[in-house]
C-alpha cells in the first residue's frame, strides 16, 4: 500500500529539521509504549501459567535466530522512525509545494 | 476518562497483531491526549498573543498569522499532524499482514448482502484526488490499490482511531444520531426509500436499514474502493443494504425516487461548485414531502475567529482544502436555491448517540467514558465537539 498522503506536509518549526525531529520522537514514544504493553502481556501470561520470567530472562542466551529476528525487528522500527524524511523526499519527487496546495485550496473553493 | 473504546470486529476489518495493535492504541491516545491536555492550552495562548499585538486580531486569518509564530503553537500542530500520520501508518502495517484473510472473506461475501453498482466509467472528480483527504495515503480511490478495496478497508480502520472510538464500535454513530433525529423530531415520517450520499464504507449508511428495517436503503460513493468495501461489510455484518459507485452532483435513480436524502460529513469534502449540485440533486430525488438532511459543519458566522482559527487549521494542516471554504457557504440560501421550502430549512443538533454503546455494553465503553463524551462543552478543534452533530434539514412540499 502506499504510504505517503498526496499534499505537502506543513512545516510548523523555523527549522524543517524539528518538524522531522518531532515526528521521530513521538514514533520512538510509540515504540516503548508498544514495548511496555507487550512485556506487560508476557508477564501476565506467564504469570497465569505458574511460570517466574526474570529468572529465565538472566539466564538466556541468544542463538543465531534470535539474533536474526532482533535485527530484522529493529530494521523495521528504523523504517517507521524515518518515515516523514522518506515522506520529504517523496514530495520532492512529485514536486508537492506549499502554494500547489493554496493553489488547490483556492481552485476547489471556486469549483 | 480512560478512553477504552474498542473497534467491533466484523469479516472483513482487517486483523493486527498485538504489536500493531499497541501500535493503533497509541496513535489513538495521543491524539486523545493532545484534545484534552494540550488544545486548551490555545486559549491563554491566544488571549496573550492577541493582547500583545500591535493592531487588533479581527478574522481567522490575522490569527493564524499571529499564533504559527507561537511555539506552543507550533507543538500541538506538529503533534496533531503527527498524530494522524501515525494512525494511518499502524493502520497499513495489519492491512499489509491480513490481506489475504481480507480479501478471502471478502469475495466469500460478493454474493451476500445487498445490490453492489460499480461504474468504471465514473470520473472520479478532482475536489476528492488532489489531495490524499485527511492524509490517508492513496487517497479514496487510488489506482495504486489493485483490489479496489484496501482503500476501504484503512478508511474503516483509520476513521476508528482518528474518532477515537467516539463514533461507537461500527463508527456508526452520525447516521445513528440523525435516524434519533427524525424518530423524535420528525414524528410520523417513516421513509420507505432512503439514500446517503458520500457513504464511504457505510459506517452511517447501515443504521437508517437497523432503525427502518422495511425501507430501501442505498450507499453512494464516487470511489470504487468504498462501495466495494461498504457492500462487503455490509454482508459480513448482516445487512441488505446497496451500495453503487455513483457522484452525489448528478446520480442514476429516477426523480422522486427517495423520501430521505442524507448525507454525513460529505459536503466539506466537495467544492464549491459540486455544494449547489448536490442540494440540486437532492432536491430532485426527493418526492413531495420527503426530507434532506446533512450532517457536516455549521458556517462561520456562527462562531468567534478564534473558534474559526481553531477549525481551519484542518485546512492547512490535515489535507482538508474545502474544509474552510465551505464553511463560508449560505448553506441556508443553497437549500433554498434548490427549491426547498423555505419555511423547513434549519440547522439543529442531534445528539451524540454514545451513550446508547455503553448501554449496549460494547467493548471498552465504560458508562463513565461514554458520559465523558456526551457530556462535553462545545471545545473547537476536539472531535465532534458539544456532544451533537450539526445538521442542516429541509423539506420538499
Amino acid at each position: 500500500m502506499l504510504r505517503d498522503a498526496k499534499g505537502k506536509r506543513p512545516s510548523f518549526y523555523d527549522s524543517p529539521a524539528l518538524d522531522q525531529m518531532m515526528s521521530m520522537i513521538m514514533v520512538l514514544a510509540g515504540e516503548v509504549s508498544v514495548l511496555a504493553d507487550h512485556i506487560d502481556s508476557i508477564e501476565r501470561v506467564a504469570a497465569k501459567n505458574g511460570i517466574d520470567l526474570a529468572a529465565g530472562v538472566a539466564a538466556l542466551e541468544l542463538d543465531q535466530d534470535a539474533l536474526e529476528a532482533r535485527e530484522a525487528r529493529r530494521q523495521a522500527m528504523l523504517e517507521r522512525l524515518f518515515y516523514v524524511i522518506r515522506k520529504e523526499a517523496a514530495e520532492a519527487a512529485t514536486a508537492e509545494t506549499g502554494e500547489g496546495y493554496s493553489q488547490t485550496i483556492a481552485e476547489i473553493a471556486a469549483g | 476518562m480512560l478512553n477504552t473504546f474498542q473497534q467491533a470486529d466484523h469479516p472483513v476489518l482487517p486483523k493486527a497483531t498485538h504489536d500493531e495493535r499497541s501500535r493503533q492504541e497509541f496513535a489513538k491516545g495521543m491524539r486523545g491526549y493532545i484534545q484534552r491536555e494540550i488544545l486548551p492550552g490555545l486559549t491563554s495562548l491566544y488571549r496573550k498573543v492577541s493582547s500583545s499585538a500591535a493592531t487588533a486580531l479581527t478574522d481567522r486569518h490575522q490569527i493564524r498569522k499571529a499564533m504559527i509564530r507561537e511555539p506552543f503553537f507550533q507543538e500541538y500542530a506538529a503533534l496533531n499532524r503527527t498524530a494522524q500520520d501515525l494512525l494511518w501508518a499502524s493502520a497499513i502495517d495489519s492491512i499489509e499482514h491480513d490481506w489475504e484473510r481480507v480479501t478471502d472473506a471478502a469475495d466469500a461475501l460478493a454474493d451476500k448482502g445487498g445490490e453492489l453498482r460499480l461504474n468504471p466509467d465514473l470520473d472520479v472528480p478532482r475536489y476528492v484526488t488532489a489531495l490524499d483527504i485527511h492524509c490517508m495515503p492513496g487517497g479514496y480511490a487510488s489506482d495504486a490499490d489493485a483490489e479496489q478495496l484496501a482503500a476501504g478497508a484503512l478508511y474503516d480502520r483509520g476513521v476508528y482511531l482518528y474518532s477515537m472510538g467516539y463514533s461507537g464500535p461500527l463508527s456508526d454513530d452520525k447516521g445513528r444520531s440523525v435516524c434519533n433525529y427524525i424518530k423524535r423530531n420528525l414524528k410520523g415520517f417513516s421513509p420507505k426509500r432512503i439514500l446517503d450520499m458520500g457513504c464511504t464504507v457505510g459506517h452511517s449508511t447501515l443504521p437508517y436499514k437497523e432503525l427502518f428495517p422495511d425501507a430501501e436503503v442505498w450507499g453512494i460513493d464516487v470511489a470504487a474502493p468504498l462501495v466495494k468495501y461498504a457492500h462487503r461489510r455490509a454482508a459480513g455484518l448482516g445487512f441488505e443494504v446497496n451500495f453503487a459507485q455513483m457522484n452525489a452532483e448528478k446520480t442514476e435513480f429516477e426523480d422522486g425516487y427517495f423520501d430521505l436524502v442524507v448525507s454525513h460529513i460529505l459536503l466539506h469534502e466537495t467544492s464549491g461548485k459540486a455544494m449547489p449540485q448536490i442540494f440540486k440533486e437532492s432536491f430532485r430525488l426527493l418526492a413531495p414531502g420527503g426530507y434532506m438532511i446533512h450532517a457536516d459543519l455549521p458556517p462561520f458566522d456562527l462562531m468567534d475567529p478564534f473558534t474559526q482559527f481553531i477549525l481551519d487549521n484542518e485546512t492547512y494542516y490535515n489535507n482538508e482544502p474545502f474544509w474552510g471554504a465551505m464553511r463560508e457557504m449560505d448553506q441556508i440560501q443553497l437549500a433554498k436555491d434548490a427549491g426547498f421550502d423555505p419555511d423547513t430549512i434549519r440547522f439543529d443538533t442531534a445528539p451524540m448517540a454514545v451513550l446508547e454503546f455503553a448501554a449496549a455494553s460494547a467493548s471498552g465503553y465504560s458508562a463513565e467514558a461514554a458520559e465523558g463524551v456526551a457530556d462535553r462543552d462545545f471545545t473547537a478543534g476536539e472531535f465532534a465537539p458539544g456532544g451533537g452533530w450539526e445538521v442542516l434539514i429541509a423539506q420538499k412540499k
